[in-house]
């Protein structure tokens, strides 16, 4: 769902989002401190195993995006997992395709990137329960701006996508629900086993 | 800087050596059933497309039919006459899959043109001394009929045949998933031991 393929976005859509992914992924990439290298890696390789399975929502399919929960753990060190993710898938299943691959990077991992930053400070500090609290509206609100994101990408490509579009996002509303479960379940679990993951500047100075 | 153009490189040659896309999320299967074409949308990961808008299309690109597939994301639509058909089913969220049918597939349909061909045939055979009894009453008409329904039952027979054959085509594999993972571990590994020699080198 998140993943367009070649051939459905026209050319300026898929160009300005291409130069913003480079943007994005070099700005993320100069800020990248090596001991975030591994998490990155582990992220990246959970984005891409589980975004491959879908489950059937009408004429649609929807699979977990992870934006939230990445965000959290990664902030703008988001862009260069999910980029090489969305690479890999492209090449070896053709989820997604070449010319869309900046368009799809961005189309998950802003509204990862900039929601995790805005909610990271609190969920450090807040307790267990809290934090689950959180992270679950975080992730929620992450599936809807990237499903925006998606509605808007087809929407300014062809003027035809703008009625399906609208149907579209009320397959995210389950998914809003499903990925904000797994995600405060996740972030409760680091939160209780490893919580200096959730404040990156903390970690391992 | 050397480091940085061997990974470069590395990536040009990684997308090189792959194919181009050889698969969509969504895909679609279909075969000729008795001049209809048949077939299902699926997902690969998993389900079929429901409802979905799947049109017809003539090899220059005209609508011969725009209609939606039911909830086992299913279609069937009969051409006007045998023809090469492009089908194209649009989930309207991004996903789209296209295939195509040619004209030599649709040839269990027997037209009034394949009967006239046959008919010298058969009538030659018909003439010759040698024959049996059971060739020499045969009919051009009912040679055409014989073919008929041995397309038709052929067709019959390889239909679980194609449909097992491109479900298993687009299936995530348990060790394509596994060499994608593997990618990515290497990929962290090539950066820390880049950042690291990075390091090494400023130091000294």
């Amino acid at each position: 769902m998140a993943h367009i393929p070649d051939g459905v976005l026209s050319a300026p859509v898929f160009v300005v989002g291409g130069l913003a992914a480079v943007a994005a992924l070099t700005f993320s990439l100069r800020a990248l401190d090596d001991r975030q290298i591994p998490r990155v890696a582990i992220l990246s390789a959970s984005f891409f195993a589980i975004s491959l399975f879908s489950i059937p929502i009408g004429p649609t399919s929807i699979h977990l995006l992870l934006g939230g929960l990445m965000g959290l753990i990664l902030g703008p060190a988001i862009f260069p997992a999910i980029f090489a993710a969305l690479l890999l898938q492209a090449m070896m299943f053709g989820f997604g395709g070449l010319t869309t691959l900046g368009i799809n990077t961005i189309n998950i991992a802003v509204p990862g990137a900039l929601l995790g930053l805005a909610f990271r400070p609190a969920v450090a500090r807040a307790s267990v329960a809290r934090a689950a609290i959180l992270a679950t509206i975080c992730s929620a609100l992450c599936v809807v701006a990237t499903g925006l994101l998606v509605a808007l990408s087809l929407a300014f490509s062809s003027p035809d996508y703008a009625a399906s579009a609208k149907a579209m996002i009320a397959t995210y509303v389950p998914l809003m629900v499903i990925e904000g479960l797994i995600t405060g379940s996740c972030i409760s679990f680091l939160k209780k086993v490893k919580p200096e993951l959730l404040s990156p500047h903390a970690a391992g100075e | 800087m050397k480091t940085r153009a061997m990974t470069a490189a590395l990536l040009v040659l990684c997308v090189c050596m792959t194919q181009p896309a050889l698969a969509h999320r969504l895909r679609l299967y279909a075969h000729v059933e008795d001049g209809a074409v048949v077939g299902f949308a699926f997902f690969v990961g998993g389900g079929r497309a429901r409802d979905a808008e799947i049109s017809f299309r003539d090899a220059s690109g005209r609508n011969l039919h725009v209609g939606r597939t039911d909830h086992e994301g299913a279609f069937a639509f009969t051409p006007p006459q045998p023809q090469d058909v492009v089908i194209i089913v649009n989930s309207g969220d991004g996903h789209a899959a296209e295939t195509s049918l040619p004209l030599e597939r649709f040839t269990a349909r027997a037209t009034p043109e394949a009967a006239h061909e046959a008919g010298p045939v058969a009538q030659a055979e018909a003439g010759a001394p040698s024959q049996t009894g059971a060739v020499s009453t045969l009919r051009p008409a009912d040679l055409a009929l014989i073919e008929r329904k041995v397309e038709a039952a052929v067709a019959r027979q390889i239909a679980p045949l194609l449909e097992a054959y491109a479900l298993a085509e687009g299936r995530v594999r348990f060790n394509d998933l596994m060499g994608g993972i593997g990618m990515i571990v290497g990929l962290a590994g090539a950066a820390l031991w880049a950042s690291r020699r990075r390091r090494d080198r400023a130091q000294s």
